[in-house]
């Protein structure tokens, strides 16, 4: 594979929070490797606290991994990475005290866009999701669904080839899911973006994805990549489809041990930092 | 592979310095409460230093000479006898500020209506800057130990009185409905239900109560005193003696900690089924 | 509509209690002055405070003993919110010295710092300087407090969110540290001007040259209880004065 084609190279990439010997010490990830290609979604799916959203911590640059390496294009990952890498969160991550205008307009703003350009390419992405009407609402006025299309349309407008999205449909009820889902297809379709995707959902994996990277129970590593081999836009009739359900059978299959695992291994063990959001210590 | 292996092996380590210095700094950042007795520590140098060399001697004395000298507070006529007084006013004050809190409180926030007429005026009592009315109290009940406990109930009862009031009036209604559907009476439902869910504020109210008494106590000796320890006070300002006021200071400081504390350990022991 | 009706009477009747209950009480008042015969050296004639808080009001007597405990206020406030607000974003911006300061001054806090008054006397003297050190002591610890609270416990997404935008250390400051924490800032910054207040009030009654609180004591002292019951009213009325300005002013800030 053509560098150029990689959007995000992971090598061998372990974390463990804590030290050995310490109550807190956990191992979330053991040894992981990906390569995710230009312009495809990958999907991240695992029991809890697998160490899929600490791996997306890792590729997004707000978590240093205690080893191994991560390229998001060209650049080693180091922190940060504004220009590359957008981020859309599980819960809301829309600052209340700002209305959806400026909370788009304060994204650019970190990332470093001139002024004059902020407004028109917020408004645009608010268009793009649609949440045009809302620009001047504050976040507490909103529902579940349009506060994470308006954290979908700060991220858009960023204009980053990396989207990094951590379980953002969870908080939601399974309808909106739906519908966002298949609007985020949509949007796939017409942009290069590369997106990884954590979830907890087999449905919404396959629908989505183009790739789905199946974790193990932690300490996560990665089980299997199944494949989905249907084009974007997809069509909500790709849902009821016999290809739909034989490949979320086999999600299925793959996944129901390591559940079962990760079950057993909580109510063994005491709490730990887990995968999910225990995320960036203080940097 | 060998050479992921070990690279992994290397980079187990967060690299931050050689090893013992790093265990040290861990060592430290596990124990804040290590880190806060440096602070205090650091803040008795200052006071000491600052004392010595850049204040003069007629208005600050330094630490060192505070406490190796505090007998001599203790042994200045008196100075005991007052302590043993603004005790007792302290004691006589808190519990005379429980009881009719704690009467008041119940009597306030049983009802729904007399809550709502009453409790404005409480609180309108409660926000109004006592200590304007001060000489008033020395009026009335003139400068002894009477004048000094009246003004300590006088502040200790109302966060006594807001507390038991919407202790009682804040029970969940499903909780009083559960309990008449099983049969309870008036007197049963205010036994089991109502008081045990107000212990919590009682205690809380207790709290502020304390520290609302050791204000008014205080403020009350310091304004005027002949026998308590307002007396030694002024007298060691007006001598210009930094020393014996400092050392009566820490004395008057350690018994509030003292009294403070023991009201919230009890609020601690008895809020324990509470969940905020 | 039965329900809103019968609050509608309920509230009413509280209305009426709560009126009534301060009519007895100055009924009793005037009762007590001229029918039961107190002494009008305990306590006036309610009349008689009238006239002399008129009196105080027209000619204007008050006004050098309000400004001088009004400057107090005002430099003390000054002195606590500027410091408290720098030392409490200094100390939020690590959870370990959060850790480490927070209860010491907590602790502090909870002694009577009223106690201290003695030391300032000796220290300052009996001047405005003491009760402006009292006064910028005491307001010192609620508002250092409460911008811990506030920049401390951001939630921490907010601030990762903004990271992984890029967002450089002002950016992070000035657009989510800030909004995010200001209303608690707003609620320690109410609560120490209305402790500045009462301290200064404080110190002014049990050993001052001036201001409100001295005025109020040298009343006592020379037995005109019917002025120094007028002065004690519109002390009381000016700092229910601030008070209800200062709470208006933080739930306004705090609408957004």
């Amino acid at each position: 594979m053509a560098a150029s084609d990689v959007a995000v190279r992971a090598r061998n990439v372990s974390h463990q929070f804590g030290e050995e010997g310490e109550s807190l010490h956990v191992r979330a990830l053991l040894d992981t490797s990906l390569d995710i290609r230009r312009g495809e979604l990958f999907c991240l799916i695992g029991p809890s606290g697998c160490g899929k959203s600490t791996l997306l911590n890792v590729i997004g640059g707000l978590l240093t991994p205690t080893s191994g390496k991560v390229m998001v294009g060209n650049t080693d990952v180091r922190g940060p990475l504004p220009q590359e890498v957008a981020y859309v969160f599980q819960e809301n991550a829309l600052f209340p005290w700002s209305t959806v205008l400026e909370n788009v307009s304060l994204g650019m703003m970190f990332q470093g866009v001139p002024r004059a350009e902020r407004e028109p390419r917020a408004r645009k992405s608010l268009e793009a999701v649609g949440l045009a009407d809302f620009a001047d609402h504050y976040p507490g006025q909103l529902s579940g669904g349009m506060r994470q299309r308006a954290a979908l349309a700060r991220a858009l407008s960023l204009e980053t080839d990396v989207l990094l999205m951590d379980e953002p449909f969870g908080a939601l009820d399974e309808q909106t899911r739906m519908v966002l889902g298949e609007d985020l297809s949509v949007l796939l379709s017409r942009t290069n973006k590369s997106i990884v995707f954590v979830t907890h959902s087999l449905g919404e994996a396959v629908f989505l994805a183009d790739r789905v990277a199946v974790f193990s129970a932690r300490p996560g590593t990665i089980k299997d990549i199944i494949a989905i081999d249907e084009p974007h836009p997809r069509k909500p009739s790709f849902m009821t489809s016999e290809k739909f359900t034989a490949l979320r059978n086999q999600l299925f299959g793959l996944l129901h041990e390591e559940i079962r695992k990760a079950m057993a291994d909580s109510t063994a063990s005491e709490r730990g930092a887990g995968g999910k959001g225990g995320g960036a210590k203080p940097s | 592979m060998a050479h992921a292996l070990h690279m992994q092996q290397a980079q187990a380590v967060p690299p931050v310095g050689p090893p013992l210095k790093r265990r040290i700094k861990r060592w430290l950042l596990a124990r804040p409460g290590l880190a806060r007795l440096g602070v205090v520590l650091m803040l008795f140098a200052v006071w000491e230093i600052a004392a010595r060399f850049l204040v003069d001697k007629m208005f600050l004395s330094p630490p060192s000479q505070v406490f190796s000298q505090i007998q001599t507070v203790f042994e200045t006529p008196g100075v005991i006898a007052a302590l043993r007084i603004t005790a007792w006013e302290l004691a006589i004050a808190f519990a005379l500020s429980v009881m009719i809190g704690l009467a008041v409180g119940l009597a306030v926030g049983l009802h729904r209506f007399s809550h709502r007429s009453f409790m404005p005026i409480v609180l309108l009592l409660y926000g109004t800057p006592q200590v304007t009315i001060l000489p008033l109290f020395i009026l009335y009940f003139g400068i002894g130990p009477a004048s000094k406990i009246a003004f300590g109930v006088s502040h200790g009862i109302f966060p006594i009185i807001v507390t038991v009031a919407a202790g009682v009036q804040n029970i969940k209604p499903i909780l009083l409905t559960s309990a008449k559907s099983m049969g309870a009476n008036q007197w049963q439902i205010f036994r089991w239900a109502i008081f045990p869910h107000m212990i919590p504020s009682f205690f809380a109210g207790m709290r502020l109560g304390m520290t609302g008494v050791l204000l008014g106590v205080l403020l009350a000796e310091l304004y005027v005193s002949t026998a308590g320890i307002g007396y030694f006070t002024t007298l060691f300002t007006q001598s210009f003696n930094p020393t014996k006021l400092l050392g009566l200071i820490s004395v008057l400081a350690i018994m509030a900690i003292g009294l403070n504390e023991i009201v919230r350990r009890a609020e601690l022991r008895y809020s324990r089924w509470r969940k905020d | 509509m039965k329900a809103r009706r019968k609050r509608d009477k309920n509230w009413v009747a509280s209305r009426a209690v709560q009126v009534s209950f301060v009519i007895l009480l100055l009924g009793l008042w005037y009762l007590g002055t001229t029918r039961w015969r107190i002494s009008p050296i305990l306590l006036p004639n309610p009349v008689a405070v009238w006239h002399e808080l008129k009196d105080v009001l027209s000619t204007g007597e008050y006004i050098p003993d309000l400004r001088i405990t009004l400057t107090e206020l005002a430099i003390a406030f000054s002195i606590s919110s500027t410091t408290g607000i720098t030392l409490g974003y200094l100390i939020s911006r690590s959870r370990y010295s959060i850790r480490v300061f927070e209860p010491l001054l907590a602790g502090i806090y909870s002694v009577p710092i009223i106690l201290f008054l003695p030391l300032y006397i000796l220290f300052f003297g009996l001047g405005p300087a003491s009760k402006i050190a009292l006064g910028a002591t005491i307001s010192f610890f609620p508002i250092v407090l409460n911008t811990i609270a506030g920049f401390g416990y951001v939630d921490r997404i907010f601030i990762l969110s903004a990271r992984s935008m890029g967002a450089s250390d002002y950016q992070l400051f000035r657009w989510v540290l800030l909004p995010a924490a200001f209303p608690v800032i707003l609620t320690g910054l109410r609560i120490g001007f209305t402790i500045a207040l009462l301290s200064i009030l404080g110190s002014e009654t049990i050993a001052s040259l001036a201001g409100l609180g001295h005025r109020i004591v040298h009343l006592a002292e020379g037995m005109d209880t019917a002025r120094m019951f007028a002065y004690i009213a519109f002390a009381v009325a000016i700092a229910l004065f601030l008070n209800t300005v200062t709470s208006m002013l933080e739930a306004r800030a705090r609408q957004r």
